[in-house]
């Protein structure tokens, strides 16, 4: 028993199962040596992984020289991409690709300028070089496997366990491609210097180099050049190996060569084993020796409607067209354009696509070569395919299931070990597309485990969530016990005057709440404009066709007076125009309409006009988000009559339940709909007794400031600070300046300075009262649409200086609220 | 200039189904030819009339099933299976005999299953056991072969014959052999002679038997033999199936003829007469209700050669060929399912 | 007669031979857990989507192996309503909901008109979508399982479920769907 070593030394072959022999056809190609063409104009560059592994380092416009780097990326398995020449970046777009989907990729389109100017390429010697170093210019010269499946090089040079041997595929044993066969006739001495650093970086014990018997030259002219190599003597081989489709598989090359098997799911590395293309090979040796990256390959051009058939040094991006073109393609009817070989290459839908590294072959057959395609016939299971098999499969069998979309039971006829060589369908009497069979059942395979991961993960996600969920709950239990047993410690340690004293503010609380008038139309108009945008947009969303006479009797049975009435009337007019225009101008009117429906508040009220600006400038960024969101205004105006409602006359009992849901909410993340709560809150605060619950409302606030600083939060919080302009509540005050100078740095939103401009003017005007500066809102509503219900564009334009103003003033403010609190 | 796609590989073999079908029915001539030459012109009219019924039924089916007729038609696998019942009943059946076999086989056991390809059985032997149930007499009215018998079928007397035109010229008439007596097939002979007590050499004494095998019966096996190894020869078919029944059957028969010959006949007797020639290369070979995989096509071969011996000898029919096949069709979708081969990178089958 | 009192004697014993075997069994060979559940469960889409009624994935399939109806899960579509069938050993059902389309969607937040309001982003049951509340949000596609959640509580309707687009990963290879370019020859004649 001979070792394999002995076996591969003396050039023992084994048998690889099924297999065919179609004519060859390669004279056609491979006549004369690898020529070169013309340069096209345009280039056609994918960068598919841009956007998940790599970024571009070019824009469009940009000048690139050839061989200059367009991707620049981390990863594995990243390669990145250069430019084929030199030439200007004119578009970077989804391009149609070099695929058998022919969809659409990110590429870069470069416009040569005929210079053909190479970057600075850096050659060395293969001493001058680490490992490390080697691999990574391989990696960096972006050197994929050119046999067809273009697997990263670098990835194959640095497997995880030792190699043995090496074989390098010089088989090509599809019909008419005769790229590697002329490369190695034409350029052996170049591929045993790539070999020479595969064997560097590999030490293998043997590099056979595997040929078919149907290339005498190539076999002599690489036998010629291992003889004139520098390699170790002994260690490497030319082995020429019958000619026979599929041998060129990597999984049959090494059954021929070694008699062992790949088990299946397994790459050959574990065997101790890689193949590399003779391409590869060339590839390398550019890379390492030259500095050259991979920017161009020998492209066969052949059939019989390709005027001069032949092989082509071809840049990489050169898009197939402009291929065929300079070498006279003329193409018949109902022409086929193959990439690759006629057996596993694929037809192309649009020739406006690039050669890629893995492109070896393009085909344009003539009718008589490829017959056209018949009509798929019953399989009458003669199992001509199963002899023809490669993989020992049982085509027949995978064909039933695959064409009931019984994937999982092709999966068990072991659908995966399907190298999809085509010998089944070539030897099918039916003239059964098997192969595109096998194909659909795969990808179909390949998304249901696909989305297998996916629920695995969406469960894990789901589980993970409802944890979350779980902690934060007990969190916040856990945080009230403690809150509760804090609260009854401090009532031990403080007398019982505490609880006297609280009592009597909630009394005076509960009588500042019924005699007061103004106090119950404060929270009105405060709320209003916030509330009304958030229940419109929920109304918007829920309720599209919010019927108007619906909304009309609710308004009427809310607010009596006739005067609203008609006021709503109106409302429905104008609402049916903004509907109709959707224009954010006409939004804006709708919202300021909306204002406007507080009316019987305002009439108490009197007002500055800075801070009306403020106001409005808010209400223009709702009416702008009710524009997008197609809004009914109706459904606004409903609203704005249930707000009204909510401002009516609050309690104590209410006013407890806000400040507790405001907390909450402030402790979770300040949503819009707490924040509203809150604004309530401060609207309360403004009695003069209150002064412990403004605390605890700074402290709220505070927290919302410092969790996330969100717009209207910060809306809220003006409204606290307005409140705090108060006499009474100095103290209270600088911590909201605090507060919202913390905020101001944080964000600088506009609705922060709004916000500001209320703090500013606190500090200006302490002799504000709270009346005055919460009935704001509605007086700024009043200046405006006083005059004249239906609102004109002038009043709409005012209205837009108003809040640039406002907002130029806000900044103003912002900064000097900030520079006081320095 | 229109881009065509379509799936890899863009070329494929020339051998199509229908050449296939078309090279199994010049494979039959041979036999076809033996068959005539012993049992008259009756052979040949009907296979005429099974052609031409079986292609005008496909036709209607495939119009009742909205189906391209003519693209059916033309996968010639009806001509094949009208050749192999007409082949198989005997030369001078009566017309309609034929006419409901070949019915049976195309509408019934072919299409109603889903066509060529989806069939469980095989058509030509199902219809061929349907008629031998129903008309055992007809089924079993072999003529005498033309060697040893009395009175000669000419082609105007068989088609008067087939057709139930002159009463005078019926079957039985020309069963007659050279002593006068209606003779059986050498088959039934011999299992008649051995229910009566009589040794095999006893039974093949008599005239019908030429040596060891049977007069007329071997030329036609012969004959058939010729016709499956030219089939083999252009890879029509694969060498499995008729090698495993050929050698199951004599190792059956070898053991059986070592054992008793007075009471088993040899395996000679068993290879070349009846229908074993026939069923071993164009029968059992039909590969939509055989087994698929080379392993599993042994298993069935074997099965079939083991099938026929056993009725054979311990059945009640004298032949077995159309019933070892049909129980065989049965089981070859489970010999399919348990015999896997193994796959490249696997283990085992599985 | 005393034939028939040795039967019953002999049934008797080997009764409670077996009672005896089947009780030891059941303690010695005792499945924890009901893997039932664990298998209907593996067969849902996991997208906790609650269309079944029940609040995810885990509890419907509870709920099936309690006995509840098999065509509650709109998100499997037919296929998982017959491998459940074929796993419970119960009658396939319709559908009750109306049959989705068997395209995959996922949620997507047009993100101009997002407002904020965070109600997506607690609706979603597997936390596919992140933003903070005044600030926009936007969904992570790869782990959106396109239930739907999300798209009724969105208060400004800014949520689209669309379909997963087609990349070269999940092409399905199915030739005779590409539309193919047809150029008159004319104008594709070589110039040379």
């Amino acid at each position: 028993m001979l070792t394999l070593l002995e076996q591969l030394d003396k050039g023992t072959l084994w048998q690889s199962p099924g297999g065919i022999h179609p004519p060859q056809l390669k004279t056609l190609s491979n006549q004369s040596t690898i020529a070169r063409l013309p340069l096209a104009h345009r280039f056609v560059v994918p960068v598919p992984l841009v956007g998940e592994q790599a970024v571009l380092t070019v824009a469009v416009g940009d000048q690139v020289l050839k061989g200059q780097m367009l991707t620049e990326g981390t990863g594995f398995t990243y390669l990145p991409v250069h430019a084929p020449t030199s030439g200007r970046v004119v578009a970077i777009e989804q391009h149609a690709t070099n695929h058998p989907s022919s969809l659409p990729t990110l590429s870069c389109v470069i416009e040569a300028d005929g210079q053909n100017a190479w970057c600075e390429l850096i050659p060395h010697s293969l001493e001058q070089l680490s490992k490390n170093q080697i691999l990574d210019k391989i990696k960096n010269a972006g050197i994929a496997g050119m046999g067809g499946a273009a697997f990263p090089t670098h990835v194959k040079l640095n497997p995880a366990s030792e190699i043995n041997l090496v074989i390098i595929n010089g088989v090509e044993c599809e019909p008419y491609i005769s790229s590697d066969d002329r490369l190695m006739r034409d350029y052996s001495d170049e591929i045993l210097k790539g070999i020479a650093v595969i064997h560097h970086l590999l030490n293998p014990q043997r590099i056979i180099i595997a040929i078919e018997d149907n290339k005498p030259e190539a076999a002599k002219a690489m036998q010629d050049a291992v003889q004139r190599s520098t390699l170790p003597a002994g260690i490497i081989r030319v082995t020429v190996i019958p000619t026979k489709y599929p041998s060129g598989g990597e999984k049959q090359l090494i059954q021929i060569i070694t008699g062992k098997e790949v088990p299946s799911g397994h790459i050959p590395a574990q065997l101790g084993i890689v193949v590399h293309n003779v391409g590869t090979a060339y590839a390398i040796q550019e890379a390492v020796y030259q500095g050259k990256p991979l920017i161009e390959r020998v492209v066969t051009l052949t059939g019989e409607q390709i005027g001069q058939p032949g092989n082509y040094w071809l840049p990489i991006g050169t898009t197939i067209n402009d291929a065929l073109q300079a070498v006279s393609f003329n193409p018949s009817a109902a022409q086929k354009v193959i990439v690759g070989g006629p057996m596993m290459g694929y037809a192309l839908a649009d020739l406006d696509v690039p050669i890629l590294k893995g492109t070896n072959c393009l085909l344009a057959p003539s009718a008589h070569e490829i017959a056209p395609d018949v009509d798929e016939k019953a399989c009458i299971r003669c199992g001509e395919c199963a002899v023809a098999c490669p993989a020992l499969l049982l085509p027949q069998q995978l064909f039933w299931h695959a064409k009931a979309e019984e994937y999982d039971k092709a999966a068990s006829f072991n659908l995966k070990d399907c190298i999809e060589c085509g010998c089944c369908s070539y030897v099918c009497p039916s003239d059964i597309p098997l192969v595109e069979y096998y194909r659909v059942a795969k990808s179909a395979l390949k998304i249901e485990a696909e989305e297998k991961r996916q629920a695995e993960q969406a469960k894990v996600r789901f589980e993970a969530r409802i944890q979350r969920l779980e902690d934060e709950k007990n969190a916040r239990e856990a945080k009230a016990k403690e809150a509760a047993a804090k609260r009854q410690s401090n009532m031990k340690s403080t007398d019982k005057d505490a609880v006297a004293a609280a009592m009597a503010r909630i009394a005076a609380k509960k009588a500042q709440a019924t005699s007061s008038t103004v106090s119950p139309e404060a929270p009105q108009t405060t709320v209003d404009p916030k509330k009304a945008a958030v229940n419109a947009a929920i109304e918007r969303a829920k309720a599209k066709k919010a019927a108007k006479a619906n909304t009309v009797s609710r308004a009427n049975e809310l607010d009596t007076s006739s005067a609203e009435v008609s006021v709503d009337d109106k409302q429905a007019k104008i609402a049916a125009a903004v509907a109709r225009a959707k224009a954010k101008k006409a939004a804006q009117a709708n919202t300021e309409s909306t204002v406007q429906t507080p009316n019987p508040a305002e009439t108490e009220v009197a007002g500055t006009e800075p801070t009306a600006d403020a106001v409005d400038d808010k209400k223009a960024r709702v009416a702008a988000a009710v524009a997008k969101a197609k809004a009914k205004k109706l459904a606004q105006a409903g609203q704005t009559d249930d707000s009204a409602v909510e401002a009516e006359p609050t309690t104590d009992a209410v006013d407890d339940k806000k400040a507790r849901v405001a907390a909450a909410v402030a402790k979770a993340k300040a949503k819009k709909l707490a924040q509203v709560g809150q604004t309530d809150n401060t609207a309360v605060e403004a009695e003069p007794t209150t002064d412990a619950v403004d605390d605890k409302k700074a402290r709220v606030a505070a927290a919302v400031a410092k969790a996330k600083a969100k717009k209207l939060a910060q809306v809220g919080q003006t409204d606290n600070t307005a409140v705090e302009a108060e006499p009474t509540t100095d103290a209270v005050d600088d911590k909201k300046a605090r507060i919202a100078a913390a905020v101001a740095k944080a964000k600088a939103k506009k609705m922060v300075q709004a916000s500001q401009i209320d703090i500013g003017e606190a500090a200006s005007q302490p002799t504000v009262s709270v009346e005055s500066t919460a009935d704001i809102a509605p007086d700024a509503a009043l200046t405006v649409t006083a005059d004249s219900a239906d609102l004109s564009p002038e009043q709409i334009k005012k209205a837009k200086v108003a809040a640039a103003v406002a907002k130029a003033k806000a900044k103003q403010l912002a900064k000097r609220a900030e520079q006081e609190e320095q | 200039m229109a881009f065509k796609i379509a799936s890899s590989p863009h070329v494929s073999t020339s051998l199509h189904t229908n050449t296939v079908m078309k090279r199994v029915a010049f494979c039959l001539i041979p036999g076809i030819a033996v068959q005539s030459y012993y049992f008259g012109f009756g052979t040949l009219v009907q296979i005429l009339l099974a052609v031409s019924v079986a292609y005008l039924a496909e036709a209607a089916v495939m119009k009742l099933r909205n189906k391209n007729i003519k693209a059916t038609l033309s996968d010639n696998s009806a001509l094949v299976t009208a050749c192999l019942l007409a082949v198989a009943i005997p030369s001078l059946a009566p017309w309609w005999l034929i006419v409901i076999g070949t019915l049976f086989a195309i509408v019934i056991v072919k299409q109603l299953y889903g066509g060529l390809g989806n069939n469980v059985f095989n058509p030509a032997m199902a219809a061929y056991v349907l008629l031998l149930i129903s008309f055992p007499v007809q089924m079993t009215s072999w003529v005498a072969p033309q060697t040893i018998a009395m009175n000669h079928a000419s082609l105007l007397t068989s088609v008067q014959t087939i057709f139930e035109i002159n009463q005078s010229f019926a079957a039985e008439y020309f069963r007659l052999g050279i002593d006068g007596i209606a003779m059986a097939t050498p088959l039934d002979t011999l299992k008649t002679d051995l229910s009566m007590g009589l040794t095999t050499t006893e039974s093949l004494a008599k005239p019908i038997f030429s040596g060891l095998a049977a007069e007329g019966w071997f030329g036609v096996n012969l004959a058939y033999l010729v016709g499956g190894l030219v089939m083999l020869k252009l890879k029509v078919i694969r060498w499995h199936i008729s090698v495993a029944i050929i050698a199951s059957l004599f190792v059956c028969a070898s053991f059986g003829f070592l054992v008793s010959p007075d009471t088993f006949v040899s395996p000679l007797m068993h290879l070349f007469s009846g229908g074993t020639m026939l069923a071993a290369f164009f029968i059992a070979t039909d590969p939509v209700t055989a087994a698929t995989s080379p392993r599993g096509r042994l298993i069935f071969g074997a099965m079939i050669g083991v099938l026929i011996y056993l009725i054979r000898t311990f059945g009640g029919y004298p032949d077995a060929v159309a019933f070892a096949v049909l129980l065989a069709n049965m089981c070859a979708p489970f010999i399919d399912y348990y015999v896997r081969p193994r796959s490249y990178g696997h283990r085992t089958g599985k | 007669m005393t034939s028939i009192f040795i039967a019953v004697a002999v049934l008797s014993i080997l009764a409670l031979v077996f009672g005896v075997i089947l009780g030891f069994a059941s303690k010695k060979f005792k499945v924890e857990g009901n893997p039932i559940i664990d298998q209907v469960e593996a067969l849902l889409p996991q997208t906790q989507c609650g269309q079944c009624g029940y609040p995810g994935c885990r509890p419907y399939a509870e709920a099936i192996a309690n006995g509840d109806h098999i065509n509650k899960c709109p998100p499997g579509g037919t296929a998982t309503m017959e491998k459940i069938a074929e796993l419970m050993g119960v009658e396939q059902e319709p559908l009750n909901a109306e049959a989705q389309s068997s395209v995959k969607k996922v949620a997507y937040i047009r993100e101009d008109e997002c407002i904020g309001c965070t109600k997506c982003i607690q609706a979603c049951p597997v936390d596919a979508i992140i933003g903070a509340g005044k600030l926009m949000h936007t969904v992570i596609a790869n782990d959106c399982t396109g239930c739907d959640l999300c798209v009724e509580p969105c208060p400004v309707d800014c949520i689209d479920m669309i379909p997963v687009e087609t990349t070269l990963q999940n092409w399905d290879w199915k030739l005779n769907t590409i539309p193919v370019k047809v150029i008159h020859s004319e104008q594709e004649e070589p110039a040379c």
